[in-house]
């Protein structure tokens, strides 16, 4: 439904978007996930036809957007980072116009008109009708964003950050609305909130610097980039040779100081294993073992914002140079949440 | 063809939902009134004059074509503040991304914010029939040079607005998107002054390019094709250069 290769796109001499390639099938809802200025805004923008890509090609609902911009257009709704309000406008006012561009000429008055009452109702902005846009709150500018992006019921939609400015309620009332318009329309979303990614969307593009660093299922990515076990120990040892000792169990690639407690003595390890190797027993038994006090122990679980942040931070970016990197450098730092590659 | 009028609505409606409409529009009529009113006073003493045993008066030569001769000038004036937001505060405030990404070309953008521009413009000239009427109550006018003079007002205007359609869209700020517009308007307006300096094809030249001199006939009663054919050009060549500069200033982004 959407297909994007090597995409480039150039401010002057800086790169904002830089060799992006992907594929949204229809009826998927694709995640749009990175940094500020990672170039999130700049692909919708040309995806959406708003601006020329400086290379490569994008081709929306089977029309290229630069060839035959007209036809790709009328196949997409599009809700802008700010949305996009005629402040002197009453919100019906607004539609009525968004209506008359965007719909069909062959669409009769009382039609549109029911296409409107209908967006309104789906995006709640009914009570606010006959309101100016200039008076409305941030959370309801946004949702008439979003009723003018789904008005014309399009095939694709590209919503740049919908979930922006809304409160708790409409958060999660916005994205069943898009779980709910998936199926029949193919989602292009970003956002910064990183559980909505894995609530809302079946795959995920992860863009950094204008480079796509990951496309995978939420899942897959928790999955795959946890690539070696971690584990989480806490143990009451006065000695200050509990992390070699730890170090010293079979299975063990590495074992990083997570956190302490001075007044008792309580010290936190991270330790890294081997991916097949489950290597909880032994750990256990050496603590035993040497005395000390087992307090905690469990497995860490790699959520979607450390894996954000391995994969957009500059850390990452070092380790991503050197795959094979040592053994020893493979010990977790726990402090900015860096896990080893696999 | 649907999708400007669309778009030219729209426009025509936000000059008289903005403050900014209304201001022109009451200016416009203070300002016209004014010099509408001290022409007819004028007019009224050289014709008493004229009863004592002056020159005789005619009512088209010795007070319309002042007044509309005026009424250039006032339009030279407000022009810019009529154009400088058509381009310039939908990118200021990013609803520019709506028109540019609905199934509508650049052209029909651009042609819709014209018409809607010219529709005011109409709307500006209706106020001054009003005190035009009075003429034609309480006198006894020839009624072709009025009409050729209104013609000449809206081709002089449709080719203002398109220049300062031109000027809008290569800004996000309105301000100096007006002062801009009112220089390049200005600059039409003067360039013949400095012909004779230049020898006589060069006046030639400036004085085919100042936008004063084609006015002249048409407030005459006269409708030459030259003079006509000179304000469409302009006109089409401002829409040219802003359906160009739409064009650059997406891929400028
Ligand atoms: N019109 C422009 N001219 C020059 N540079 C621009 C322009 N628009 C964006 N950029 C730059 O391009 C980069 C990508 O911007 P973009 O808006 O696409 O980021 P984003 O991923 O949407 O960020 P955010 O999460 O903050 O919305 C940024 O470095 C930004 O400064
Ligand atoms: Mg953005």
């Amino acid at each position: 439904m959407i297909e994007v290769q090597h995409l480039t796109k150039r401010y002057g001499p800086f790169t904002a978007v830089d060799d992006v390639s992907f594929r949204v099938q229809k009826g998927e809802i694709l995640g749009f996930l990175g940094p500020n200025g990672a170039g999130k805004t700049t692909t919708m923008r040309v995806l959406t036809g708003y601006m020329p890509a400086t290379d490569g090609t994008a081709t929306v609902a089977g029309f290229d957007v630069f060839a035959n911009p007209v036809e790709a257009k009328r196949r997409i709704g599009y809700l802008p980072e700010t949305p996009p309000l005629y402040p002197d406008m009453t919100v019906r006012e607004y539609l009525t116009f968004v209506a008359k561009l965007k719909l069909p000429k062959t669409v009769s008055k009382s039609e549109r008109t029911e296409r409107i009452d209908s967006a309104m109702r789906k995006t709640h902005v009914d009570d606010m009708a006959n309101r100016h846009c200039s008076r409305l709150s941030k959370g309801y500018k946004q949702r008439v964003g979003l009723a003018q992006a789904l008005l014309h019921d399009p095939e694709v939609l590209i919503l740049d950050e919908p979930t922006a400015g809304l409160d708790p309620k409409q958060i999660i009332e916005t994205r069943d609305l898009i779980r709910g318009l998936a199926g029949n329309h193919t989602i292009v979303l970003s956002t910064h909130i990183l559980p909505e990614v894995s609530q809302t969307c079946n795959r995920v593009v992860i863009i950094n610097k204008g480079r796509v660093v990951a496309v995978d299922t939420p899942d897959n990515l928790t999955r795959q980039l946890k690539g070696s076990a971690t584990l989480y120990v806490q143990v009451d040892a006065s000695g200050a040779d509990a992390a070699a000792a730890l170090a010293t169990v079979p299975g063990v690639r590495g074992v990083s100081p997570f956190d302490r407690d001075d007044q008792d003595g309580h010290l936190g390890f991270e330790i890294t294993a081997e991916t097949d190797r489950d290597v909880r027993r032994d750990v256990a038994r050496v603590i035993v073992d040497k005395g000390w006090g087992l307090l905690e122990l469990r497995p860490l679980r790699m959520s979607l914002e450390d894996i954000f942040l391995q994969l957009t931070t500059d850390e990452s970016a070092k380790a991503e140079e050197t795959p094979d990197a040592p053994e020893a450098s493979a010990a977790v730092d726990a402090t900015n949440g860096e896990v080893p590659n696999a | 063809m649907r999708n400007v009028l669309t778009i030219a609505g729209k426009e025509l409606r936000s000059y008289f939902t903005s403050p900014v409409g209304w201001v022109v529009m009451g200016f416009f009529a203070l300002l016209f009134g004014y010099f509408f009113f001290a022409h007819l006073d004028f007019f009224v003493r050289r014709s008493m004059q004229s009863a004592m045993g002056g020159g005789p008066v005619n009512v088209n030569q010795d007070m319309i074509r002042g007044v509309f001769s005026n009424a250039t000038i006032i339009i030279l004036f407000l022009m810019p503040m009529i154009t400088m937001r058509t381009y310039a505060e939908e990118k200021r405030s990013g609803t520019i991304e709506l028109l540019l990404t609905s199934p509508v070309t650049d052209i029909e953008i651009v042609l819709g914010k014209f018409f809607g521009a010219v529709g005011f413009f109409v709307a500006l000239m209706g106020v001054t029939m009003l005190d035009m009427s009075l003429v034609f109550i309480f006198g006894n006018p020839e009624v072709m040079p009025v009409l050729t003079a209104y013609l000449g007002l809206l081709l002089m205007g449709g080719a203002f607005i398109s220049l300062g359609l031109f000027v809008s869209s290569t800004t996000k700020n309105q301000v100096v998107a007006g002062a801009a517009t009112f220089v390049v308007l200005l600059l039409l307006w003067v360039i013949s002054w400095v012909g004779s300096s230049f020898g006589p094809n060069t006046a030639a030249v400036l004085s085919y390019l100042s936008i004063t001199e084609h006015f002249d006939d048409f407030s005459k009663g006269v409708i030459d094709t030259k003079h006509a054919l000179y304000y469409l050009s302009v006109t089409a060549f401002g829409l040219f250069l802003t359906v160009k500069s739409v064009d650059t200033e997406r891929w400028r982004g």
